[in-house]
């Protein structure tokens, strides 16, 4: 069994607090990633695991094995830890070929020479880099590369796969790729893996589950759906892409889900309430995507609608980007259409909205 | 209990490569130490330090109230202070004309520029000797011409030419690489205002150098408080007592050295020494204003000097020709000559007599291999020591390893002729040392301590530019602090290993001053060998074993040239 436990976990650089009490569970076979802007703690904690950062307070348990406890003073050095870490800048010895960084840890564990040519084939053959064992890393390409630091840390068969950013120096097609196989390797060798990105999209793409982190919390811990569909909280709905956000009080009780609130400028809209949304006071969301724009007032009455202007355009390609004015407040939208600055009509689906606390 | 069984365990790797560093903290602290602190102890002793005695101020008021004393402090900065001048204009001059103009032949230029760091301070001194010194070849040339010596090297101003000879490739290294990042948009903005040239020169990119022109300055400056050769070639023939004269002289010079004040002395001029590094980090500290260096590539781009060119070049090759040239072709005729003047062709005193008095005592060849076997097996040990020492300070989590720093830093402040002392005692004071009395292994001591500074500076930045993430990836895939260093670290900081061991080689191989104290009968080097023939008025063996040591050095600097030439792919 390989699951972690990691328990009020933190950690403190002199003043500054970096990670507050952080608690995590990932499972056997698991595929976690922990997601937020850079500085909200993620590489910390995963470093914090891998036993490369000391942690201030906590513990750390993988596979029933204390890692490290703040109280019990019990402090695995890395090393000791069996656990594979890829790194952003995949970090391989420039001064080893292929073979001999997948060679290196073998030799460490003590694996025969015999016995370790055919590992270093196979953990290469698992990332179609067989043919690759002879060239330095230099010579190589930044996909290849990435795929050989895997490999260095599959060849001498981690408890755990922590990975800090491994796609993120790689062109924006190749990271697709790199992230499809990835997600499959993990599947067909069920190795629990926690994942660090800033990515969203890669996030959603890989996860079993997501923890999304913010200065040093975990703000929301969910499947990658309800992560995308019910955030419980603004950061969380603005860091997943729903960037507009309209303070409003309930007006009503809830039926079916879909609940009667009132902007602050008086007009009436129906949303979806998250489980969080309990107090009088929120705020709906709603993404830009699925705001549509129209000169005149949308006769379907089932719409949530209001009245504002567009201040500015920005051309993104398939759609444009409008800035809204409407009262007192800015919201974005995109639609394909092009409209000229003016009065206009924002229009959207009650099901496209989220209320959530405020 | 379960917890306290795991706490050992994970412990035993840690204690392991804990015990490493330790060991290595606590041997810098004593090879800094061993030295520093007899000196500190004796200067407030009113006894000899190997006798038991009472603590006392008295030996610094008695330093203070000497008059010869005052002297000594008086000739001593003035001397530096010239030498700092002429070091100074001649290093900046040439870094300034060399990096940042299209001086014709500047590419040429450059590597002549730093040969006077290679060759020992005593080398060049007698070489100077020979040639502009009361009876030497030029200056007899000179007094045959207008009937009266045109100069006087038993001065103070003439010692400060040579000292600024000697030290003006510190000043152009610091100088020109200060100048090679200098944005050029800065003087392109002086241009488009319509400053000629040499105003540009002058105006910005002078000014903008000003960080490493004091930077050079002060270790110039500190360079001639140590400076042992000079002084004795120079000063003690006319009389005029030196920092380093003067402990060379009231330390080792008389029948019953005066403990006390020697170990005052040694002591004040550490506290001047160690004062003067301080201002200098002070001073660079404030440092910003100056930084011109951005993160954006530009394109190198120099004056034109147009006319003014030709005759700027023409002056600086003479300066090299007089300065470094021809002193250097006087040391090689001396060699081979009964004696050198101009009233005689040379040719015609042709001989190998110089060579033959080597080659007839075992002492005199014993100083030349002795000379190599201290550099190159101090070298390669000090080369591996302070490669753990940069290990323990850069890339571990020993508790200590920022305190580590300063000390192993701490001997640039130790001048020669005090080290030398400091050893001396320390084998008096410490049971057992002096089973290294008189032998070759005290002199690699004290050399090696002497360039540990310099070597951890040659390896601090290399060790620096090697990604973390390197070390921690070794780390996680299962390699201990010890694994990680000499299977991944070391190997990738191979060439900066190298130059780490060209330099100590060189800085052992010249080194003289620290072993006026510590050698004997079976442990001489060249330049000690060399200091006595001279104190026997033998200048042709001088000339000789010169010769020797600058081939030596010329032969390693070429070997080590062609060497890293070969290995550009590690």
């Amino acid at each position: 069994m390989s699951d972690v436990f990691v328990e009020k976990l933190s950690k403190r650089f002199g003043d500054v607090t970096a990670l507050h009490d952080v608690n995590l569970h990932v499972a056997q076979g698991e595929f976690l990633t922990l997601l937020g802007p850079s500085g909200c703690g993620k590489s910390t904690t995963l470093f914090a695991i891998a036993g490369l950062d000391t942690p201030s307070g906590g513990v750390i348990r993988v596979g029933g094995q204390t890692f490290f406890d703040g109280a019990g003073k019990v402090d695995v050095p890395p090393e000791r830890r069996n656990l594979g870490l890829v790194f952003q800048s995949y970090a391989l010895w420039p001064h080893m070929t292929v073979a001999q960084n997948l060679a290196f840890p073998l030799k460490l564990r003590g694996v025969s020479k015999a016995e370790q040519a055919p590992r270093i084939a196979e953990a290469l053959s698992l990332v179609d880099m067989g043919e690759y064992g002879g060239r330095f890393p230099h010579e190589l390409s930044g996909g290849q590369q990435q795929r050989v630091a895997l490999a260095r840390t599959l060849v001498f068969r981690p408890t755990l796969l922590l990975l800090d950013e491994p796609l993120s120096n790689l062109d924006a097609k190749l990271r697709i790729k790199a992230r499809g196989w990835l997600k499959s390797l993990q599947r067909q060798l069920g190795l629990t893996t926690i994942y660090v990105t800033h990515d969203q999209e890669e996030a959603l793409a890989l996860s079993d589950r997501i923890a999304v982190m913010n200065k040093g919390r975990i703000v929301q811990l969910d499947s990658p759906e309800t992560i995308y569909r019910r955030p419980t909280n603004t950061f969380v709905a603005d860091f997943i892409g729903a960037s507009n956000f309209l303070p409003v009080r309930r007006t009503g009780a809830t039926v079916d889900e879909i609940t009667p609130v009132m902007t602050e400028a008086g007009v009436a809209l129906r949303a979806v309430a998250a489980a969080s949304a309990g107090a009088d006071d929120g705020i709906v969301t709603v993404r830009p995507q699925h705001i549509r724009l129209s000169r005149q007032r949308p006769s379907d009455r089932g719409l949530n609608v209001l009245a504002g202007a567009i201040t500015d355009r920005t051309y993104l390609g398939a759609r444009h980007a409008y800035g809204l004015e409407i009262s007192g407040h800015t919201l974005v939208a995109e639609v394909e259409e092009v409209l000229e600055p003016g009065p206009v009509f924002a229009a959207f689906e009650p099901r496209d909205t989220l209320l959530i606390a405020r | 209990m379960p917890a306290s069984a795991k706490l050992l365990d994970g412990l035993s790797p840690l204690s392991h490569a804990l015990l490493i560093q330790w060991a290595t903290a606590i041997v810098t602290v004593i090879l800094v130490a061993a030295p520093l602190g007899p000196i500190l102890w004796q200067s407030f002793l009113d006894k000899p330090l190997y006798e038991t005695g009472a603590l006392t101020l008295h030996n610094y008021s008695r330093l203070f109230g000497d008059p010869d004393f005052h002297d000594v402090l008086a000739n001593s900065f003035q001397l530096a202070a010239l030498t700092t001048v002429v070091a100074c204009a001649a290093g900046v001059a040439f870094a300034l004309f060399i990096e940042r103009t299209n001086l014709p032949g500047r590419r040429w230029l450059r590597p002549l520029v730093l040969w006077p760091m290679y060759i020992s301070q005593l080398v060049t001194a007698f070489a100077w000797y020979i040639i502009y010194g009361p009876s030497g070849y030029i200056t007899l040339l000179g007094e045959r011409l207008i009937g009266v010596p045109p100069w006087d090297m038993y001065s103070i101003p003439g010692m400060a030419i040579i000292a600024g000879v000697t030290q003006a490739p510190l000043v152009y290294l610091f100088c020109s690489s200060s100048a090679r990042m200098a944005d050029a948009t800065l003087e392109d903005a002086g241009r488009s205002m319509s400053a000629g040239a040499l105003r540009v020169l002058w105006s910005i990119s002078l000014p903008l150098m000003r960080p490493a022109i004091i930077y050079s300055a002060l270790l110039v400056f500190i360079g001639s408080l140590e400076m042992l050769a000079v002084p004795l070639v120079f000063g003690r023939p006319a009389g005029l007592e030196f920092f380093t004269t003067f402990l060379f002289s009231r330390g080792l010079g008389a029948i019953t050295p005066d403990y006390g004040l020697v170990g005052a002395a040694a002591a004040l001029l550490l506290a001047i020494v160690s004062g003067l590094l301080v201002l200098q980090g002070l001073l660079l500290s404030k440092a910003g204003r100056f930084v011109t260096v951005k993160g954006k590539a530009q394109r190198p781009k120099v004056a034109d000097l147009g006319k003014a060119g030709p005759p700027i070049a023409a002056a600086l090759w003479l300066y090299l020709v007089l300065a470094l040239l021809i002193p250097l072709i006087g040391i090689v005729l001396r060699a081979f000559t009964t004696f050198l003047t101009p009233l005689l062709s040379p040719f015609e005193l042709l001989t190998f007599d110089n060579f033959a008095i080597l080659a007839k005592y075992p002492a005199y060849i014993r100083s030349i291999t002795n000379s190599v076997i201290i550099a190159f097996v101090g070298g390669v040990g000090a080369t591996a020591f302070v490669a753990l020492l940069a290990l323990v300070v850069q890339r571990s989590s020993f508790p200590f390893r920022r305190q580590l720093e300063y000390v192993a830093l701490y001997p640039r402040a130790m001048p020669g002729v005090v080290a030398g002392i400091g050893f001396f005692w320390a084998m008096l004071l410490i049971p057992g040392a002096s089973l290294l009395q008189g032998t070759i292994w005290i002199l690699m001591i004290a050399f090696a301590m002497r360039g540990m500074p310099t070597a951890y500076g040659a390896m601090a930045p290399a060790m620096m530019q090697i990604g973390k993430e390197l070390d921690q990836s070794a780390r996680s895939v299962g390699a201990s602090w010890w694994t990680v260093s000499t299977r991944i670290v070391l190997p990738l900081m191979k060439p900066a290993l190298f130059s780490a061991f060209t330099l100590l080689f060189l800085g052992m191989l010249k080194e003289y001053a620290s072993a006026v104290f510590l050698f004997a009968p079976g442990a001489e080097i060249i330049g000690t060998t060399m200091l006595s023939f001279w104190a026997n008025g033998n200048s042709g063996a001088v000339a000789a074993l010169s010769v020797i040591q600058l081939l030596i050095t010329f032969l390693f600097v070429t070997a080590a040239r062609l060497s890293t030439r070969t290995h550009r792919d590690v």
